[in-house]
């Protein structure tokens, strides 16, 4: 019977450590993703360094565990037959207090080395200072020059990125994990963070922190650029595209891409798009089940929603409807 | 005559088949309703998880609203911390301690009763909230305002389920204070602090850490229940509260918590391990002091919870180190465990099998721990399927482990048959390999970026297939865990389990000296207990004399 097992097992063994081969060579989710922000890196590198010790112990332990299981098996011994009666060993239990001690000390060690490169910003003149604030459910960013941007945080590749986070209604969690690690987004509290992203590309992330019914959607992207691009954007795209982020952003999470309805009604039919002053109560004020999802932004963002809902979403009234 | 005498009596209504069991104060039955309870919320709590299993196997899948997964992930967390494993656990100390310790029963009977029926009502009034205008809570078991305030979460939902966490306090605190008082003062004679069974420390670890932690939440939830009911803003920013200051109280508690509902199995393995080893533990000083230390530094790392709240730098690393100080007394433990195994005759019977089975899995929460501990790497981990690896592996692989190990363990002393084996063996594997299949994928989906709590995804290529083998996973453990309840019916509605004697492990603690069950005074006489393992010297004085 066991010898019959024993391929069985073998093959199991083999299979499994051929797919965990694969996966790691592929960055299956053994590490943090592939760090694109000193931040990041230094987390990855901490993250190594604490893998090696504690994969070392989970092997020792383990080991032990299952030598000890084969070795000392009864092999027919009744119940009655004593092992060693050893009650302990006080050198041996010293010893097995003060290794992990010592390797605690040393990972502890090493996430100092490591924290100023992941905690503070490299020293630099021309940072980019961004507020990031959540909202059920949407990330918006403001810029220096008044600019606004919905879900979307653009910026500038090889630039120093200081961020201030908070929140608008509930706790929520900015997370790009290429870009770093978390830091929750608390109503009237400012947490700060930073990256620096070391290339150009898009990186994703979604909220970390249970916001409510939508939190599984609530996802934000920074998009790096280079400085031209990105000097262009913050000049004219922001303005033009504000009103269309705005949009897909916070109203179609609810309300559907094309406003045709979802978890909250139809609205590419409704008047009420045409608006302004209407729909600038509603969408400062909430109503119902609708929450108040504008309630921080500027007449300029307002106004731009209402362009890009009037010319964009809506479709004519339905014919019932006046 | 005594015939004659019975008729003269009146039957007390409270003699009834059910009656009996309503009324009564025996510690036994007491704990009988207690585990028989929780078992029940297990599999309720169970339903729950595997429900967010199939919502999550693949992308986009609709079987679950948001609503309702929302409602589903709160219930199932709350049901399986404050329904299952706590209250398992005082089912398992009430029916185990006095036994244990030589006493007939616990220093308040009544007030024990009156613990587990507020248990039940706990247990009742968080259930009803699946009927409660708006539905159920769904804020999260740790349900951090302002998400939890009126405002975000209008139904009554949450408001049951803070009435229900408070009742479920008081019926702990009860429990708690009873476990300490009868402790200290009802040991048999001649077992002093270092002869008491390991289980009898941790359940006195437990106790303590739930009187010093529950007021804590007892505090919070009560600000919560103002802020939603009375027009209080203890943490509602816009009106100058703060909604740090309630993750703060809240896991003062929540990490305590954390080693109530892993203290006491531990303290179950420190007894299966030496029995199915044939051997002593292996450094009982050290095991019964690491116990404690543990508790004690659980008192001091609570803010681990809160890495990414944005505490100053120093506070960080305070908790860190204090995070990472407790990973040396559960090591401690570990080795000793290991160390008990050491030069034994082991025998493979199912609880050993679960004793075994916690010792692998529970090194490896342990180990993940440790990343969550170093504060940058949660910052990249925390919140996501890793933390929810993190925990599974020490509260299924390690707690429900155990306490599958001690039912089948204690089994046969409860109910006076032994269940059977086979099936036991089947169980275990089952569980086993099924959990890992489950679990262990998840620490990828977190490294991966999928936060916890999230009711869908469309992502597809690693995160399906991960998702998707974990949701496999859950279906072997649930075959699993459904074995055990197959083999209960086995054992007594089939009436195929053979009756234990007293002894039926050849142990070494008192509970095993009285018959199986017991009678309602749990002892004719007690012997004088000279060591650790009152049992084994019985066997030898008669194997002496013989």
């Amino acid at each position: 019977m066991r010898r019959k097992l024993l391929p069985v097992f073998a093959f199991a063994i083999a299979a499994t450590l051929l797919g965990a081969g694969a996966a790691a060579a592929a960055n299956g989710g053994f590490a943090p993703q592939h760090p694109a922000s000193p931040n990041a890196q230094g987390i990855k590198t901490a993250y190594w360094w604490i893998f090696g010790f504690t994969a070392a112990i989970f092997v020792l332990v383990e080991t032990l565990l299952v030598v000890f299981v084969v070795k000392y098996r009864s092999r027919g011994r009744s119940r009655g037959v004593e092992g060693a009666q050893v009650h302990g060993h006080t050198r041996l239990e010293l010893i097995w207090t003060a290794g992990p001690v010592i390797i605690l000390a040393i990972i502890a060690t090493v996430v100092f080395i490591e924290l100023p490169g992941i905690r503070n910003a490299p020293a630099a003149t021309n940072a980019l200072h961004v507020k990031v604030e959540g909202h059920q459910y949407y990330w918006q960013f403001d810029y220096p020059n008044g600019a606004r941007s919905i879900n979307t945080l653009y910026v500038p590749q090889g630039t120093v990125v200081d961020l201030d986070v908070t929140s608008a209604d509930v706790v929520h969690s900015w997370w790009i994990p290429q870009l770093g690690g978390k830091i929750q987004a608390i109503p009237g509290r400012v947490n700060t963070t930073w990256f620096q992203a070391a290339h150009t590309g898009t990186f994703s992330g979604q909220c970390a922190e249970l916001c409510g019914l939508y939190h599984a959607w609530m996802k934000a992207k920074v998009v790096a650029q280079t400085d031209q691009q990105f000097e262009v954007w913050l000049k004219t795209a922001a303005h033009t595209e504000l009103g269309q982020a705005e949009f897909e952003g916070v109203c179609a999470t609810c309300h559907g891409m094309q406003g045709q309805g979802g978890y909250g009604p139809k609205i590419s039919d409704n008047p009420l798009l045409t608006q302004p002053s209407g729909l600038e109560s509603l969408v400062e004020h909430g109503r119902g089940k609708m929450p108040a999802v504008a309630d921080t932004w500027t007449p300029a963002q307002i106004k731009a929603l209402e362009n890009y809902v009037s010319k964009h979403v809506y479709t004519g009234a339905a014919t019932s409807g006046g | 005559m005594a015939a004659r005498a019975e008729t003269v009596a009146p039957v007390s209504w409270k003699t009834g088949r059910v009656a009996s069991w309503l009324v009564t104060v025996d510690h036994k039955r007491i704990g009988i309703l207690y585990i028989g309870t929780s078992l029940f919320f297990f599999v309720a709590g169970g339903i729950l998880a595997v429900l967010m299993r199939a919502q999550l196997a693949t992308p986009n899948e609709t079987l679950l609203t948001k609503n309702a997964y929302n409602e589903v992930l709160t219930i199932h967390g709350t049901t399986m911390i404050f329904l299952v494993v706590v209250p398992i656990l005082a089912g398992f100390g009430n029916y185990l301690i006095p036994l244990m310790i030589g006493a007939r029963d616990v220093a308040f009977p009544r007030l024990n009763a009156l613990s587990y029926w507020f248990f039940l009502l706990g247990g009742i009034v968080l259930y009803s909230s699946w009927f409660a205008s708006g539905g159920a809570a769904k804020a999260g078991w740790w349900s951090y305002p302002p998400l939890s305030e009126l405002q975000y979460s209008p139904g009554r939902g949450q408001d049951y389920w803070i009435l229900s966490l408070h009742i479920l306090g008081i019926s702990s605190l009860l429990g708690a204070i009873n476990f300490i008082v009868t402790i200290a003062n009802m040991r048999t004679r001649g077992m002093t602090w270092m002869r008491m069974p390991l289980f009898v420390w941790s359940i006195l670890t437990y106790s303590i850490l739930l009187v010093v932690a529950l007021p804590s939440i007892a505090a919070g939830l009560t600000m919560l229940l103002l802020d939603r009911n009375a027009g209080t803003h203890f943490f509602i920013p816009s009106e100058g509260g703060n909604p740090v200051l309630y993750q703060h109280v809240f896991w003062f508690f929540g990490h305590p918590e954390v080693y109530i509902m892993v203290l006491p199995v531990m303290g179950m393995i420190s007894e299966i391990l030496p029995v199915f080893s044939r051997k002593p533990i292996f450094g009982y000083k050290a095991v019964a002091f690491s116990t404690l230390a543990i508790a004690f530094f659980s008192l001091l790392v609570w803010a681990h919870h809160m890495f990414t709240t944005g505490l100053p730098v120093g506070l960080d690393s305070f908790f860190m180190i204090s995070s990472m100080v407790i990973a040396v007394p559960t090591g401690i433990k570990i080795f000793n465990w290991l160390a008990t195994t050491w030069r034994g005759n082991l025998h493979f019977d199912t609880p050993m099998l679960f004793a075994l089975g916690f010792i692998a899995l529970f090194t490896i929460g342990g180990l993940s721990g440790i990343f969550l501990a170093a504060f940058p790497v949660d910052w990249q981990v925390n919140d996501t399927y890793y933390v929810v690896a993190h925990f599974h592996y020490v509260l299924f692989g390690g707690s429900i482990f155990g306490i599958f190990g001690g039912l089948y363990y204690w089994w046969p002393k409860m109910f006076g048959r032994l269940l059977d084996e086979h099936l036991g063996k089947w169980n275990f594997w089952l569980m086993f390999i099924g959990f890992n299949v489950t679990f262990m994928p998840q620490h990828m989906l977190g490294l991966l970026g999928m936060p916890r709590r999230i009711y869908t995804y469309s992502h597809g290529g690693l995160w399906e297939g991960y998702n998707l083998t974990s949701t496999v996973g859950s279906g072997i453990m649930t075959i699993g865990v459904l074995l055990f309840f197959v083999n209960v019916w086995r054992t007594h509605v089939a009436r195929k389990g053979v009756r234990a004697t007293n002894d039926p492990w050849l142990a070494d603690t008192l509970e095993w000296y009285t018959t199986s069950p017991p009678p309602p005074n749990d002892f004719e006489t007690v012997p004088y207990v000279t060591s650790a393992r009152p049992l084994r010297d019985l066997r030898r004085k008669l194997a002496e004399q013989t």
